[in-house]
């Protein structure tokens, strides 16, 4: 069995499996953010008894740093690009006898760079190789698939970073960072509550980052309220539905859901070029 | 039968004298058996124990410090490490490493923080619960949980390192996951928990009330007030507010167990820290128990000198107080051999209370080492976490 902490992950890791012999045990309930998921006890145990447990890296679900997991049946995926990943925002405090100390954040949805996705499978496929020695026959001819699969979302994208250069995109959350990275976009953060009806305060900060950036393009992390999306477009703005998929899509699956949300920019794009 | 029955009244009679005569026989005859079950015992737990542990890795100094608080968890305490040694062995895809940090105890037992591939690594089984889960979470093992009476759901408090440290170690309250079964190693002795937990014990992880505000988020620099309040507990209410200052690389680590993946990666590894200016030594555990076994033994063997010598001397003392004893009990003889008892029928009669006492210390001796024998996986743990 392998334990995964997001559903990129556990999707990488079905299409390496490739047996029903292995299974993937992704245990976030589908109305739950992987990043900030709690799981119980018994969900630890059942954790604990994988045979892999693939985690994120980044930051991402920080449960696992105060959870018991086996160090030798644990990948981290992002370990190969560490260097490499984004700083967020600190916040500097001090207690106590400790003196000034500051929580830095790292950004953490770092399968929006498909080439860091192809690499965190790369990794998974190499931990699962020694791990489960039952996916072993055909490993290499399904990571190669996979990894085709993912550098074609991330020529798709580059086609999109060069459509909407120097254009300003607002992200109702901030996930995006090494998306924007990757494909040279300029993508300003709000911190909306997915799926729901933003407040009259937050479509006022909106407005105020429009007049700061100039921005035209708003993206969605889930799909909002119908009404949302009409007031957004009454700012003026072109909308895009981009889920970054940490938790398992209603329908289709990784690749489906991120091609469909690609194609969306796209055709978003073509329309501001046409503009 | 006469002769015994009048032996056994005699005894009777006299009964503080011949308990003491017997205890002291008994003790003459049983000593040379203890120790010896004693030191065959550890030998075979040191050398099991070393022979299942492929390679330690700890700072630059007493390989036998090392080995002893690595492998037996004494108290000899050797300079930490950081957990970028371990991280090096990972890193190098030569074997799996395992983290200890002993520096704690809790009511008289050795806090052993590490990680979960520790119980894989010696092959613990549970008897009672689960295994650690969460920052705050113990196992115990069998000895301990017995001797404190604790099981899964109860709690046990981390032991406070110097009361007149006020800005120190503070004691943490564990909440007991499970117990392991007896395994007769130092294992049965120890306290296990995730390593993060003794981070948290060492005061380099704490949990604290929340201490932002949006407003002070915005300003961008937060001060909290000394008299901020720390958890010494931790609950699932307390558990997300835990959290960790520094680089982990450097958290501190008392050694490094390390299993090779094979004796190709065990020898390069080996080769990595032979380096004298390199802080940080690594120990095939077998070499060092051999060489300590060896010495054991060496002294044991003029320890079992010294006892034989010391056995004959307390046997001859015996000799004599039963002799000064017969020489007191003359006249009582003399009205014996008038009564009509033969020279043959007094032997008899001494004899036969020579044979109860000697008769007796050897069931109280047999008795002991009994004990000793049975128990002795357990005493020999309890010896070496000394």
């Amino acid at each position: 069995m392998v334990a995964t902490v997001n559903y990129p992950l556990a999707y990488f890791a079905e299409r390496l499996a490739g047996t029903e012999q292995v299974s993937v045990l992704f245990p976030v309930p589908a109305d739950r953010d992987p990043a900030f998921w709690r799981p119980t006890i018994a969900d630890i145990s059942e954790i604990q008894s994988a045979d892999l447990i693939a985690l994120n890296g980044a930051g991402f679900a920080d449960w696992v740093a105060r959870a018991s997991l086996p160090r030798a049946r644990l990948v981290d995926t992002s370990e190969l690009f560490a260097e490499t990943l984004i700083e967020t925002e600190s916040i500097t405090h001090s207690h106590g006898a400790d003196g000034e100390h500051s929580h830095t954040g790292t950004a953490s949805f770092t399968w929006l760079d498909f080439e860091q996705a192809a690499t965190q499978a790369r990794s998974l496929a190499t931990a699962m190789e020694r791990r489960i020695p039952a996916v072993a026959v055909g490993l290499h001819a399904r990571l190669a698939d996979l990894e085709a699969d993912l550098m074609a979302l991330d020529a798709e994208a580059e086609d999109i970073g060069t459509a909407l250069s120097g254009v300003t995109l607002v992200a109702t959350h901030p996930r995006y960072q090494y998306f924007a990275r990757a494909y040279g976009l300029e993508i300003v953060s709000l911190d909306w509550d997915a799926g729901a009806m933003p407040e009259d305060a937050q479509w006022q900060a909106l407005s105020d980052l429009m007049s700061g950036t100039g921005a035209e393009v708003l993206i969605w992390e889930a799909a909002p309220p119908e009404e949302a999306m009409v007031r957004a477009a009454d700012l003026g703005l072109a909308q895009a539905v981009f889920p970054p998929l940490a938790n398992r899509p209603a329908e289709g699956d990784f690749l489906t859901a991120m091609r469909a949300s690609l194609d969306a920019l796209g055709v978003l794009a073509l329309e501001l070029a046409t503009d | 039968m006469n002769a015994l029955f009048l032996a056994t009244a005699y005894l009777r009679y006299h009964l503080w004298r011949s308990v003491i005569l017997v205890i002291v026989a008994a003790v003459i005859l049983s000593v040379p058996f203890i120790s010896q079950t004693l030191l065959r015992g550890s030998e075979e737990a040191l050398t099991s124990r070393a022979e299942a542990t492929p390679l330690v890795l700890g700072s630059r100094g007493s390989r036998l410090d090392l080995v002893m608080s690595a492998l037996y968890f004494s108290e000899e305490a050797t300079a930490p490490l950081t957990m970028a040694a371990s991280e090096a062995v990972w890193d190098s895809d030569l074997g799996l490493p395992i983290p200890l940090y002993t520096a704690f105890s809790a009511s008289g037992a050795r806090i052993v923080g590490t990680t979960l591939d520790y119980i894989e690594f010696r092959g613990l089984e549970l008897a009672e619960g689960r295994p650690f889960a969460v920052l705050g979470e113990t196992v115990l093992g069998a000895s301990v949980a017995g001797r404190l009476g604790l099981g899964p759901g109860d709690t046990l408090v981390s032991s406070p390192e110097n009361l007149f440290d006020l800005d120190g170690v503070y004691p943490l309250e564990m909440q007991v996951a499970g117990v392991f079964a007896p395994t007769g190693t130092p294992d049965d002795e120890a306290v296990f928990t995730d390593i993060k937990t003794t981070w948290v014990i060492a005061g380099i992880g704490h949990g604290h009330a929340d201490v932002i505000n949006a407003a002070e988020v915005e300003a961008g620099n937060v001060t909290a007030s000394a008299a901020l309040i720390e958890y010494t507990r931790i609950t699932p209410e307390t558990l997300d507010s835990f959290h960790f200052h520094g680089d982990p690389d450097g958290f501190p680590v008392s050694a490094v167990l390390v299993a090779p993946w094979d004796d190709r990666s065990g020898t390069i590894l080996r080769g990595r820290y032979l380096s004298q200016e390199n802080p940080v030594q690594a120990v095939v555990p077998s070499e060092v128990i051999d060489d300590l076994v060896d010495r054991i033994f060496r002294i044991a063997a003029l320890l079992d000198a010294v006892a034989i010598a010391v056995g004959a001397a307390a046997a001859a003392a015996i000799g004599l107080a039963l002799f000064l004893s017969w020489r007191l009990r003359a006249p009582e003889m003399a009205t014996a051999f008038r009564l009509g008892a033969g020279r043959y029928v007094i032997l008899r009669l001494a004899l036969a209370e020579l044979g109860l006492i000697l008769g007796l210390a050897a069931a109280l001796a047999a008795v002991c080492v009994y004990v000793v024998w049975s128990s002795r996986e357990s005493v020999v743990a309890w010896l070496l976490a000394l």
